[in-house]
């Protein structure tokens, strides 16, 4: 591993400064950012550690959760409100990673995950969009079976790898930030960006600005809420599909659905169509595979990965009668 | 191993083909001696790059090397590139003879890649006379002398300065933290890159927590942060402060084993025993959690701790056992 320096910041104010700084990069858990300064795929000058500046606080008020940047996942997952009001997110969390890992990454370092994709963690590879700003990309051409059927471009086909963020997508939640101009909020929707040409973009944060804490609304469908992820093993392994779905029931009738993919989209990729055909329907397992037809709408596939056309309408099938149980 | 080239002049490759380069050595595991007419380099892979003046003496046994594979360098235009792998025994394994007709510096990394997918190939059944051998021989020892005058590179930024390079300075980024592990207060000076992992390991002696793949994948060096279960591998030193660390050195008491380790021997839960350790201290984080509450449980909640021997059966008999034993307590002094 190459050597850097390490900065404590004494305020957020200070943080945000020093993560203007060329090639600064903020440190919470690390569990991601470690082991990709030892892939030598981040080359730092600086890690500017944020744990002294941001709150690990989880609190349940009638109007939803509010959760600092540094809620441990494991915390998080655990937590007893959150497993009762917002299931989805709590088996979102749970799905994610192994207990030691759970146990020091953050929320805001989950939100930031960077892609799994092998040729983006292997600095050997010359072809990295992402890594390396206009020297291609070598999953196109490559062994893809993990990549991207939507969202993809032709500068990046990498997959979003985080499950939790795919929860709050369903949930509707809102990201907390701070840059130099002061407080902002950004919706969960817009907050990862499409690859298109610039791969390396990621988020819709500016340089500098930070993730302070996210707010999970209580709405009429955050109870009624699962998740649901396919993956090569029982445990600790990426999702090669998954679904967040929330429901609201009227009756005997869908008034709200949401549903998000993971494991298939270059960023947690909300499924709208299926939604609207969830609308006024009973909630039933008919209604369920019907709806799921859509899931991956506009899938753009490669030899590797056509299978999780498939996989991702049956995910979904699964999570709804969950949801709907 | 040791790459070897001789060219006509070389500018600097620039920083994009030199990482190329880099990434193949690394690849290869070898160093990369470069001669050419005016000014020769000698660079491992995380070296920064070095011109010095060429020898006559340099350009000879280079010479004399190639040679020996039956090519004359003599015959060598301004626009000819040759390379070599020369192996630890002196030998050269491979060769490649590329006439330019562009950036030299592209041919040079072409020729790299080469060599690295021939030393993927089996080893060539050895040809060499007598003779050659003891000539490859001699040049392979020459090439050592040589590396050792290789530069270790520094960090990039701040600027390395001359007195920096010697190995005797401290690191510029290097800081006085204190560990506690298992109750008991390490002074250290430490750079921000180094790992609980390696600090436990290198510094301090406390080998008991082992490394298995260094990417927090396969749980070995799982040790306590405040009682809870974590990753030695993915956790920055200095970033612990005041927090308590517990390694597998800290469970048992004076006389006798903790339960957890009982239970382990009792129940026969490992082979080979590297992954053991990072095993009973990721149990006792579990059983902390009250989360063992079946065999499907543990399964579930000992994901983060593989072991290649395939002891998972005797692991969770060993888990359940002590839960049963009431075996999650810490160690008293590390509560």
């Amino acid at each position: 591993m190459r050597d850097f320096d390490y900065v404590v910041p004494k305020s957020l104010d200070e943080a945000v400064a020093r993560g203007k700084q060329a090639e600064h990069r903020f440190i919470a858990g690390g569990t991601l950012l470690v082991d990709l300064l030892r892939l030598d795929v981040e080359r730092p000058a600086a890690l500017v550690d944020l744990n002294a500046v941001l709150s690990e606080r989880i609190s349940w008020a009638p109007n939803g959760l509010t959760a600092g940047a540094l809620a441990r996942n494991s915390d998080l997952a655990d937590h007893p409100d959150v497993r009762r009001e917002l299931p989805a997110l709590s088996q979102a969390l749970e799905s994610g990673a192994s207990p030691q890992i759970r146990n020091l990454a953050s929320l805001g370092g989950n939100l930031m995950q960077r892609t799994r994709c092998a040729y983006f963690r292997d600095p050997g590879v010359a072809e990295c969009n992402k890594r390396r700003p206009g020297s291609g990309c070598a999953a196109l051409e490559g062994y893809s079976r993990m990549h991207a059927v939507l969202g993809g471009s032709r500068a990046c086909i990498a997959v979003h790898p985080s499950d939790m963020s795919v929860a709050l997508l369903a949930l509707d939640a809102i990201v907390r930030t701070r840059r130099s101009q002061g407080g902002r909020e950004i919706a969960i929707a817009d907050f990862h960006a499409l690859p298109g040409e610039t791969p390396q973009v990621e988020t819709a944060l500016e340089p500098g600005e930070i993730v302070t804490e996210v707010f999970v609304p209580a709405s009429g469908f955050s109870r009624r809420s699962a998740y649901v992820k396919v993956r090569d093993r029982a445990a600790f392994a990426f999702a090669l599909a998954s679904a967040a779905v929330a429901l609201e029931l009227s009756g005997e009738k869908i008034a709200t659905a949401r549903v998000a993919l993971g494991g298939v989209a270059t960023k947690p990729w909300r499924a709208l169509e299926v939604e609207a055909a969830l609308l006024g329907r009973p909630p039933t397992r008919e209604t369920f595979e019907a709806a799921a037809k859509l899931a991956a709408n506009g899938a753009r596939t490669t030899p590797h990965n056509q299978f999780k056309v498939e996989l991702a309408r049956r995910v979904v099938v699964r999570a709804l009668e969950r949801a709907a149980a | 191993m040791l790459v070897v080239a001789l060219a006509p002049n070389f500018d600097d490759p620039g920083e994009e083909v030199l990482e190329a380069l880099r990434a193949e050595l690394r690849c290869l595991g070898a160093a990369l001696l470069l001669i050419g007419t005016d000014h020769s380099f000698c660079f491992r892979p995380d070296d920064e790059l070095v011109e010095e003046p060429s020898t006559d003496e340099l350009r000879l046994w280079a010479a004399q090397l190639f040679r020996a594979q039956g090519v004359e360098s003599e015959a060598l235009t301004p626009e000819t590139l040759l390379l070599g792998l020369l192996d630890d025994g002196g030998s050269l394994r491979w060769h490649t003879r590329r006439e330019l007709d562009g950036d030299p510096s592209l041919a040079l990394l072409e020729a790299a890649r080469l060599a690295a997918k021939s030393a993927l190939a089996p080893a060539p059944i050895g040809v060499l006379s007598r003779r050659e051998v003891v000539l490859t021989s001699l040049i392979g020892a020459l090439s050592l002398v040589l590396l050792e005058g290789c530069k270790r590179s520094e960090p990039q930024r701040p600027a390395p300065s001359a007195s920096a390079v010697s190995s005797l300075a401290p690191a510029p980024f290097e800081r006085e933290v204190t560990l506690n592990v298992n109750d008991k207060d390490y002074r250290l000076s430490i750079e921000p890159r180094v790992s609980v992992l390696d600090a436990l390991r290198e510094r301090l002696g406390l080998t008991g927590t082992k490394k298995g793949c260094d990417h927090g994948q396969c749980g070995a060096c799982t040790v306590l942060l405040d009682g809870r279960r974590v990753n030695a591998c993915l956790l920055l030193a200095v970033m612990v402060g005041k927090r308590k660390l517990t390694t597998i050195e800290g469970l048992a008491g004076p006389a006798e084993l903790h339960p957890l380790q009982e239970a382990f021997v009792a129940h026969d839960a490992l082979q080979c025993g590297y992954c053991t350790p990072g095993q009973i201290v990721s149990a006792l984080g579990l059983l902390r959690e009250k989360r063992a509450t079946s065999a499907e449980a543990i399964r579930e909640h000992m994901s983060g701790n593989l072991c290649r021997c395939g002891a998972y059966p005797n692991i969770v008999k060993a888990i359940e056992a002590a839960r049963d034993a009431g075996g999650d307590a810490l160690p008293a002094r590390a509560t």
